[in-house]
């Protein structure tokens, strides 16, 4: 059982943040109030830091409980991206919540009131939802999985409600809540379906049950499958992905930016995360393919999703919906990943999250670091002529456009590689040619994103946009663009990293023996040109 | 028989095989790896420079502190390496691999290839580069805090460039290399972009040279495909391993050398490639020196000599190179001697000495061209940096014509007799360094048989006579005779105020005059490697630059060896059974006489109708033009012989009726109905999906629970019925 | 009667499938027709206590016990939700005055 905490510690530590920031926030003295996001952020750095330097390392501890784990060194990837991702985000956010109440505070017009100030809350909730993230990642058994995903959601759903105020927001937050409820009942039907047709929650010994059931039967259990099926379409709500997509427009575009940077990336991954340990449950039987239904199942989401998040990005004018709209593009891109299976697909789908995740959280810290008196820059003609007040701000948009687009040589051009190659190394040419084909169709707007405010005549009101006062999402555009355009060097090193975090348990012990572990000699021979 | 088939070819000139298994890969050189950094790290400064506004001349040291470090770094790499060569792995690039066998696998790393034809180069690029930018701080005044920055962010940019192109240890990385410096060639041409003369020279430079660059990627192409490998030590060994030339199969091993030769062409600016060189004199004249005369124009003959075996096995491609070089010799002597633009006439010398080179390369003496690329890098560049010189001091004035006697002028004298040294070199007079290399080159047309060599070697002989007659007349036109001047029309500002009337030419101060002192100096002291023995091989003769290209793959060249050793071949005989002679004396000696000779011909018809009797050079021009029969001549060199009007209509005009046509098929058939066509599907799908977002809570539910349902529903029943073999 | 008689004996494992199946259609169709937010949460609800039984079933089907135990954690997490629902409900209604889904369609293309 101590082996398990141990296992736990970079989560312990965020939770520990967390209840850190609920107490502070309610705190009298502005100073310590406006500590908080550096309280997150150094919860975050701790946390990812404990995970790479002690948790994830080869020891007797891990040894003993990774057999009891799909993928036990997954945490080790997972934990370190939500912790770098999150600080971005922190960047991003801070200073976001009860801008106006704090600003009458400190001119003296309210006395302050622990009952009315929400950044507390806030920042207790950012902290939960990524610790939820970080737990996703070392689900054993479905109960974990479910609370693990639910403590990734639930706070989200607050963090749009209170992101500010506003109708359109608490608006967001309502659909948010609602449609996620309704979601979560549909992937817990799964997961009982599942349960009823192998009789156990632990996903090794569904895994086992499964494998059992196929050896006596010759195919899988239909209970089993119609379980796995649903319990995938739920979690698709996490990744925003058809049919469960629509709720995505809308919620991103109520939210406040910092927040919508946020609902980009965490509940994402988290689901993304979620569906390859599910999907582990069907062995990915001896040809490293799932089951056909599920396949089916995969592609039909995939060109759905990718399809219709485009084709909703085309005739957009506002541009955070039509951010949220590519977001779900960018989901049936991942979809090709989860399809491509073990190995070289969950490798790309590891460094597509990277990829994804930094340039989404940068292209909305744009629109989180502009304001025009007081509100958010709505449109994205609103940008146009951007370089001329603000050149680092459009310069940032461009790369991290260009990189979400796919511009080589960002790092979202070899993440899109990465997993276009997984795609047609598992024999998937159809679906990776109708992702080739709709990341032309996506040229079309984020072309639009990076040329308008580089070069596009400014509006006569142009003047009135200003920057917002914090300097955060400055900062976290400058980093993220930075990363974008340096951490390609380091490719074949992610790609390293990444096969080691997807080492399968019983793999695991034969690591040091012989040096070279089989999944991973699998993927390099998928994968030859971005192996040095 | 197992000889392999390079050293059969080899054995033809008498030469043994680079030792392939000798060349290894050293890692404990990895600091080489700075000498291309350093202009990297230059062009970052040059770049804070720009960005921080910075109206000093820091740029300028940065680059010329960056760019000595890298030379001396060179010279290092010069005594620390092991001949014949070392790869010095920097960083892993490409290593692909899709199953076994020879065409399966793909490799180019950021790796150098260090032997002596490598560091040859890298010691006179990085050597002349430093001399160079230092020349430049100080001519480059007028652009302070304006283009100061960005012209030493190109320069470094230039360095890096050519660096990675010579150091390279496989073609992928020299072709990014060739790339940068054509690159690097257009930003600097194209420096003052406010000058329309200058933007279309850089553009014409690029497209003319991306001619040339099909080539090159073509013949990477086809090497790879025929060889199996890029890398030059997998490449020779290739060579090697094979006993005869039959045992390639295809026509590919015909075609490679063709394409590498237009690449040479196209970037050494031979015919029919060389219109870009002159006009590229548009640029600032510190650019023109390093680049367009001493080393970027070089690089042609480097991939020549780089992949000299792969020439040797298609005899007929040296004999076009050979030809081919010899006419732009002659044509663009013919046309220099026709100019008046100093700079003008200087770029047309350098076109024909740069055919001099690739007829070396032609008539098998590697060790000629080398010998020829070296002395020349130095003299042209002393030519071309007392012409900014010029340039610079009298406000733009580069009309022969209108400049006179500086010779006299107080500040003017150590740019006039450098550029006597200059000139010297460049006309071949007796014991100068340009006198040997020439004669290296000269007397091998007479010394290899070839269709036509011996031709050729007179129609080189007639040339470098032309050269001495156009180089001095520019000489005893500008600096002899009387003092009288024009300014050109670029006043500067600090000039701006004084207006024509009393104008005071501005002479060099130190930095100018000290670079043109050390590369004069460098120019005669190019001489002695001929004087020197040789370390490697006591049997052939030419002293150090003979050593350097000794160790490299371009040793098939070296014309010592092939006579100490039984030449037998049929192909590309080198020193055949009787040897050839002229006028009835080994020709290596006739050419000291017969170019010595043919050079002061050159110097006393110049001397003669440009300083002596000025008017005469006017009144024959008057008389030749009065002579219908002959009246063609004068005025076809004036007109460069048309070659530019011949582009026009046999290239241009025909491209612009078919790009027109396209226009028209691009705007009416695939704009109008395909692209217009394609982007509407999408949108109106958009549009058609659009009322589903109806905003309400429910409406998002139904659609998200049908499409749930329906999903669920059909996959089920296809499980149920077993649909899935016929979906599938 | 006699159905009503063996339910009460405890039943087939299909009746108490049919029973959650029933519990999940019926929150279902009341998520998606009736307008009042509150009843739409409850309605939710609903739909767990539908997964609740079926996990429940299962458990007793199977003699394993985690099915309960995840039930509890069912009920835990859907408490939770429901806090967060009536909060969420209250902001709302302050805002508004009503409690109409339809109300609430700012956000649309």
């Amino acid at each position: 059982m101590i082996d398990r905490l141990w296992f736990l510690m970079p989560e312990l530590i965020v939770l520990g943040g967390a209840v850190l920031c609920a107490i502070l926030g309610v705190s009298r003295k502005v100073g310590v109030r406006n500590l908080l996001p550096v309280f997150a952020g150094w919860t975050l750095i701790i946390a990812g830091v404990v995970a790479w330097l002690f948790v994830y390392v080869p020891s007797t501890e891990l040894a003993a409980v990774a057999t009891e784990v799909p993928l036990p060194w997954l945490g080790r990837w997972v934990v370190i991206m939500s912790a770098v991702v999150g600080l971005m985000l922190v960047f991003v956010q801070a200073g976001l919540v009860d801008r106006v109440y704090e600003a009458a505070v400190a001119a003296g017009r309210v006395a302050f009131d622990p009952l009315r100030t929400t950044r507390g809350e806030y920042w207790v909730f950012f902290l939960l939802s990524v610790g939820g993230l970080m737990l996703t990642s070392g689900a054993s058994d479905l109960v974990w999985l479910f609370l693990a995903l639910e403590l990734t959601s639930l706070p989200t759903y607050v963090m749009v409600a209170i992101g500010r105020v506003d109708r359109r927001s608490q608006e967001a937050g309502m659909k948010y809540f609602f449609l996620g409820a309704l979601a979560s009942a549909v992937f817990l039907y799964g997961f009982a379906m599942l349960y009823g047709a192998t009789g156990t929650m632990s996903l090794v010994d569904i895994r086992t049950v499964l494998a059992e059931q196929v050896a006596e039967t010759g195919s899988m259990n239909p209970l089993a499958t119609i379980g796995l099926m649903v319990a995938v379409l739920g979690i698709a709500f996490k990744l925003a992905a058809a049919p469960l997509h629509l709720y995505a427009a809308d919620v991103y575009e109520g939210a406040a930016a910092p927040v919508t940077a946020f609902l980009g990336f965490v509940p994402k991954a988290a689901g993304v995360i979620a569906l390859m340990l599910l999907l582990s449950v069907t062995g990915w039987q001896e040809d490293g393919q799932l089951p056909q239904v599920l396949v089916i199942l995969l592609w039909v989401m995939a060109v759905l999703t990718m399809t219709l998040g485009n084709i909703g990005a085309l005739l957009q004018t506002r541009i955070k919906r039509m951010l949220a709209y590519s977001s779900i593009a960018h989901s049936g891109y991942l979809l090709i990943g989860i399809l491509a299976g073990p190995g070289a697909g969950y490798t790309a789908v590891l460094i597509y999250l990277v990829a994804y995740g930094l340039s989404n959280t940068a292209t909305f810290s744009v629109l989180a670091g502009l304001r025009r008196s007081g509100q958010e820059v709505e449109f994205l003609d609103d940008l146009a002529g951007l370089r001329e007040r603000h050149p680092i701000m459009a310069w940032g948009m461009a790369i991290s456009a260009g990189s979400l687009l796919g511009f080589p040589p960002l790092l979202g051009f070899w993440a899109k590689l990465l997993l276009f190659m997984a795609g047609i190394a598992s024999g998937q040419l159809v679906l990776v040619i109708i992702a080739g084909v709709n990341s032309a169709i996506s040229a079309w707007y984020y072309l639009k994103i990076m040329a308008i405010p580089l070069v596009g005549t400014p509006k006569s009101d142009a003047a009135s946009i200003e920057r917002v006062d914090v300097p955060g999402a400055r900062f976290a555009l400058v980093l993220i663009s930075g990363a974008l355009l340096v951490m390609p060097v380091a490719l074949s090193d992610m790609i390293a990293d990444a096969e080691a975090a997807l080492r399968e348990p019983d793999k695991m012990q034969t690591v040091d023996e012989d040096s070279g572990h089989a999944g991973g000699s699998a993927i390099k021979q998928e994968q030859p040109s971005l192996q040095s | 028989m197992t000889v392999s088939m390079l050293n059969i070819l080899q054995s033809a000139v008498g030469v043994p095989a680079v030792p392939m298994d000798q060349v290894v890969v050293a890692t404990d050189l990895r600091w080489a790896g700075i000498i291309l950094l350093l202009p990297l790290l230059s062009l970052l400064l040059c770049g804070l420079c720009a960005a921080m506004r910075v109206k000093s001349k820091l740029p300028a040291w940065c680059t010329v502190a960056c760019l000595a470090g890298s030379f001396v770094l060179s010279v290092l790499l010069y005594v620390n390496y092991n001949p014949p060569g070392e790869v010095i792995p920097l960083l892993s690039w490409m290593n692909l691999s899709w199953g076994d066998g020879a065409l399966n696998s793909f490799s180019a790393n950021f790796a150098l290839y260090i032997d002596s034809l490598s560091l040859l180069w890298i010691m006179f690029v990085t050597g002349l580069g430093t001399l160079i930018a230092y020349y430049a701080s100080e001519y480059m005044e007028p652009d302070l805090g304006k283009g100061y920055a960005r012209f030493f962010a190109g320069v470094s940019v230039f360095l890096f460039a050519m660096l990675a192109l010579v150091l390279s240890d496989n073609l992928v990385m020299l072709y990014l290399g060739w790339e940068g410096v054509g690159f690097a060639s257009y930003w600097l041409i194209g420096y003052y972009y406010t000058r329309p003369a200058a933007v279309a020279a850089a553009k014409k430079a690029f497209i003319v040279n991306r001619i040339g660059d099909l080539g090159l990627a073509l013949a990477v192409y086809l090497i790879w495909t025929t060889f199996g490998t890029v890398q030059y030590d997998e490449l020779m060994t290739v060579l090697e391993s094979h006993s005869w030339r039959a045992e390639f199969e295809g026509w590919t091993i015909s075609a490679i050398p063709f394409l590498l030769m237009l690449a040479a062409f196209g970037k050494s600016a031979q015919l029919p490639l060389y219109v870009w060189l002159p006009d590229a004199m548009e640029g600032p004249t510190p650019v023109s020196a390093l680049i367009h005369a001493a080393t970027m124009v070089t690089a042609g003959i480097y991939l020549v000599a780089r992949t000299y075996p792969l020439f040797l096995l298609e005899p007929v491609s040296l004999h076009v190179v050979a030809w081919v070089g010899g006419l732009t010799a002659l044509l663009a002597a013919t046309i220099g001697m026709a100019q008046y633009d100093i700079k003008r006439i200087m770029a047309y010398s350098t076109v024909s000495q740069l055919g001099y080179m690739f007829l070396g390369l032609g008539v098998l003496t590697t060790y000629g061209a080398a010998y020829h690329v070296f002395t020349h890098a130095f003299f042209k560049a002393v030519l071309f940096l007392t012409c900014g010189a010029i340039m610079h001091g009298f406000a733009g004035q580069l009309d022969l014509r209108k400049l006179s006697g500086l010779r006299h002028m107080k500040g003017w004298r150590i740019t006039s007799w450098t550029m006597l040294i200059g000139c010297l070199c460049l006309a071949g007079f007796p014991l100068t360094s340009g006198y040997f290399s020439k004669d290296a080159i000269l007397a091998e047309a007479f010394v290899t048989q070839g269709p036509g060599f011996e031709i050729l070697g007179w129609i080189a002989i007639l040339t470098a006579g032309l050269t001495a007659y156009y180089t001095f007349r520019v000489w005893f036109r500008v600096c002899a005779g009387p003092v009288s001047y024009e300014p050109g029309d670029e006043l500067h500002d600090d000039h701006g105020d004084h207006g024509h009337g009393d104008f005071h030419p501005h002479a060099p101060r130190f930095a100018i005059n000290s670079v043109l002192v050390v590369i004069a100096v460098g120019a005669l002291v190019a001489a002695t490697p001929y004087f020197m023995s040789n370390k490697a091989d006591a049997n052939i003769a030419g002293g150090w630059v003979a050593d350097m290209v000794h160790d490299s793959t371009a040793r098939a060249g070296l014309p010592g060896l092939a006579e100490s050793q039984h030449p037998h071949s049929e192909e590309v005989s080198h020193g055949a059974h009787e040897h050839p002679t002229l006028f009835g004396m080994d020709p290596h000696k006739a050419m000291y006489f017969v170019s010595g000779a043919v050079g002061l011909i050159g110097i006393l018809l110049a001397a003669y109708l440009h300083l002596w009797k000025r008017k005469s050079a006017d009144a024959l021009r008057g008389w030749l033009l009065a002579r219908g029969w002959i009246a063609w001549l004068p005025r076809a060199m004036e007109r460069k012989w048309y070659v530019d009007e011949l582009y026009h209509a046999l290239v241009r005009a025909p491209l612009w009726i078919l790009g027109h046509i396209c226009y028209a098929f691009d705007r009416f058939i695939i704009d109008a109905v395909i692209v217009d066509g394609t982007a509407r599907v999408p949108r109106l799908i958009a549009r058609w999906l659009q009322p589903l977002q109806s905003g309400a809570v429910q409406s998002h539910a139904v659609v998200m629970i049908g499409g749930v349902g329906i999903i669920v529903l059909l996959l089920a029943l296809c499980l149920r019925f077993e649909w899935l073999g016929v979906v599938l | 009667m006699t159905m009503v008689a063996t339910a009460m004996a405890g039943g087939s494992l299909a009746q108490y499938l049919i029973i959650s199946g029933v519990l999940m259609s019926i929150g279902l169709a009341g998520f998606l027709t009736r307008r009042n937010l509150i009843v739409m949460f409850l309605c939710t609800e609903l739909m767990f206590q539908g997964v609740v039984i079926a996990m429940v079933a299962f458990s007793r089907w199977h003699w394993e016990v985690s099915g309960q135990v995840f039930v509890i954690f069912i009920l835990t997490v859907a408490a939770a939700e429901a806090a967060l629902a009536l909060a969420l409900v209250v902001l709302l209604y302050r805002r508004r005055d009503t409690l109409d889904a339809e109300a609430w369609t700012e956000l649309r293309e």
